[in-house]
């Protein structure tokens, strides 16, 4: 299917100021500093520069189904349904993993589930490389395969539309109240499969030194390979805080004076030293490299053998993030060079 | 799928304290809904405003009138829980994680070592057996404490010992001066020297803290236990108890949810077992 570009972009600025019908909240992704390279999530009515065909946004989309700080018991729902556009494939890939982590049989998280029941997700196609992507080392393509209602690809003055899901079927009859979709002729479809495999050999053309062998089985470095790789690291967090992937948290009891019992969960961080900390003070990660080879094998060790995946979509936001520069990409490669 | 909200917090009214050392106090709780638990399991015990905890129940599984837990002061949530008063209320969230198959061990000799506030969680499971106490051959019990002054249950243990089938060994490292005690003073990783059962067949439990935990199934191994036999109560910080938060995960495994009782065989090469 296709849609005009300018007939979308209409419609978001429709959104401006009436929402679609049935959607309480269009949240989309937004470069409001205009000499920044910075993208952020936002919603509609503050959004002065929506960016939909560029690599991701700074913050995870996990921040948006896995609030920071979220009140799980008692639990209440909202009246809230929200339409998400402009995600990307790595943020959809790291869904994959949280469906598994806090929607499963022996438990589920109250707050996460609510959001992922009442969000509709249009995602759209990188067309844009950022410096750090490597979505393609952790076998992951600039597009989305996973997760989507409908995805978007940018072809010329068009996109070509694919519906994802029985939600984006519901999307798709709404965006028909405002614009006119006709069918993709084969030659438009033709292009959308040479942008994207255009768009993954430039990822892999930057990552080309980088392989996903290297982040297997890390458990096998000596700790001193490991010092040598966390010197620098000041053990801020901000790698597991803008990863699309981590989601530990902590819970607080909240309970007021002779009220009912509330509980609370936030954001947590293996790199923050007390993580781990047991009754009477002992850790059993003191030190700054063991809290980092903690993320590493978190991530490609024990995430894989408890849901066959790996906690990492090569984002690249940890490389980003990081105030001492510290590259996943490197570190990996780096201990297994030796 | 599961529809029960694992954070749902239940109120329990204190309804007894015992003092059972300078740092350690045993709180008898009433639930204001029946919690019913299988020994090995525990509890995320909750302050109003200030925090919550994992903590195993002390009393027995069968005796369901009773909830009972021992808590040593240790930090923040702790520190609070020793100043609850008779009538405060705390949050009672749970039970989590494995037990110790006790009906497995119809017909058997059963061995428990238990350390310091170990013997907390091993108290539990010793009054489960005891409960049954004509479907197991024998319960032998060695606990052990740093001195005289910090072991638990010493009331309890003269009593318990008088129980047919049942023979308890105690042991402190060192008596300080003006401390009274009359039974051993070794480790209490020595004291298996004493013990007579058959190695081959017999379950051995182990809690304490870590350099017990990981010495007891070293010297269990040495005297002919299977590492399949040896039951290990692992300590971590079990924030959330469901597998969530993820501050506790051993490799593969989640000492909440997959424990916090494994067998040693199970675990034995997993990430820093002992640390």
């Amino acid at each position: 299917m296709l849609v005009k570009v300018k007939d979308f972009e209409k419609f978001l600025d429709n959104c401006k100021t009436q929402m679609p019908r049935g959607i309480d909240a269009v949240i989309v992704p937004d470069k409001s500093l205009e000499d920044r390279e910075f993208k952020y999530f936002v919603n509609i009515p503050d959004a002065k520069n929506i960016i939909l065909n560029s690599y991701r946004t700074v913050e995870p989309i996990r921040m948006l189904f896995y609030l920071p700080r979220a009140q799980v018991f008692p639990y209440e729902k909202k009246n809230i349904k929200r339409l998400l556009v402009g995600v990307k494939g790595c943020d959809l890939r790291s869904l994959r993993l949280l469906d598994k982590a806090l929607i499963n049989d022996d438990f589920i998280d109250p707050d996460y589930k609510f959001w992922r029941d009442n969000t509709y997700i249009i995602s759209t196609d990188c067309q844009e490389l950022g410096e750090s992507c490597h979505c393609t080392v952790l076998n992951g393509t600039p597009w989305a395969k996973h997760n989507f209602d409908i995805n978007m690809t940018r072809v010329d003055d068009d996109f070509v539309l694919e519906v994802g899901s029985e939600k984006g079927q519901e999307i798709l009859e709404l965006l028909k109240e405002y614009m006119t979709i006709t069918e993709a002729p084969v030659r438009i479809r033709e292009l959308k499969d040479k942008k994207r495999l255009e768009m993954e050999a430039k990822v892999r053309e930057q990552n080309k030194e980088f392989t996903i062998q290297n982040y297997k089985d890390l458990r096998k470095y000596a700790s001193e390979k490991w010092k040598k790789e966390s010197k620098d690291c000041v053990g801020c967090g901000a790698c597991t805080n803008s990863c699309c992937s981590c989601y530990c948290i902590i819970v607080n009891d909240e309970t007021r004076e002779g009220e009912k019992f509330i509980k609370v969960r936030s954001t947590d961080s293996c790199q923050i030293n007390g993580y781990a900390r047991v009754a009477g003070g002992d850790s059993p990660r003191p030190h700054m490299y063991q809290r980092f080879r903690n993320r590493y094998l978190c991530k490609f060790d024990y995430m894989p053998s408890q849901f066959e995946l790996m906690g990492c979509e090569g984002c690249g936001r940890c490389i980003d993030a990081c105030p001492a520069e510290i590259d996943i990409r490197k570190v990996v490669r780096s201990l297994a060079e030796g | 799928m599961c529809e029960k909200n694992a954070f749902r917090t239940i109120s329990a009214t204190v309804t007894k304290l015992v003092e059972e050392s300078p740092l350690i106090r045993t709180l008898r709780v009433e639930p204001e809904e029946e919690f019913v638990f299988h020994t090995g399991q525990f509890a995320e015990l909750s302050v109003p405003n200030i925090g919550e905890g994992p903590f195993t129940p002390s009393s027995g599984q069968f005796d369901r009138d009773i909830l009972e837990f021992t808590i040593m002061k240790a930090g923040f949530v702790t520190e609070h829980i020793h100043q609850l008063k008779v009538g405060d209320r705390i949050g009672l969230r749970g039970p989590f994680g494995t037990k110790y198959p006790i009906d497995e061990w119809y017909g058997k000799d059963v061995l428990i070592l238990g350390g310091g506030v170990g013997l907390a969680p091993t108290r539990s499971l010793f009054l489960s057996l005891v409960h049954q106490i004509d479907k197991y051959k024998s319960i032998t019990f060695l606990t052990g404490a740093r001195t005289p002054g910090d072991m638990i249950y010493k009331d309890q243990v003269k009593e318990w010992n008088k129980i047919d089938k049942v023979n308890i060994i105690s042991a402190v490292d060192k008596v300080p001066e003006g401390q009274e005690w009359d039974c051993e003073v070794c480790l209490i990783t020595k004291l298996l020297d004493k013990v007579t059962i058959d190695p081959q067949e017999s379950p051995a439990v182990v809690c304490g803290p870590p350099v017990m935990m990981k010495f007891g199934t070293i010297e269990l191994l040495n005297h002919g236990f299977q590492e399949s036999n040896i039951y290990l109560s692992m300590e971590k910080k079990m924030y959330c108890g469901h597998g969530q938060c993820r501050h506790c995960v051993m490799g593969k495994y989640y000492a909440c949810k997959d424990g916090a009782v494994f067998t040693y065989d199970k675990i034995k090469n997993e990430e820093n077992i002992w640390e």
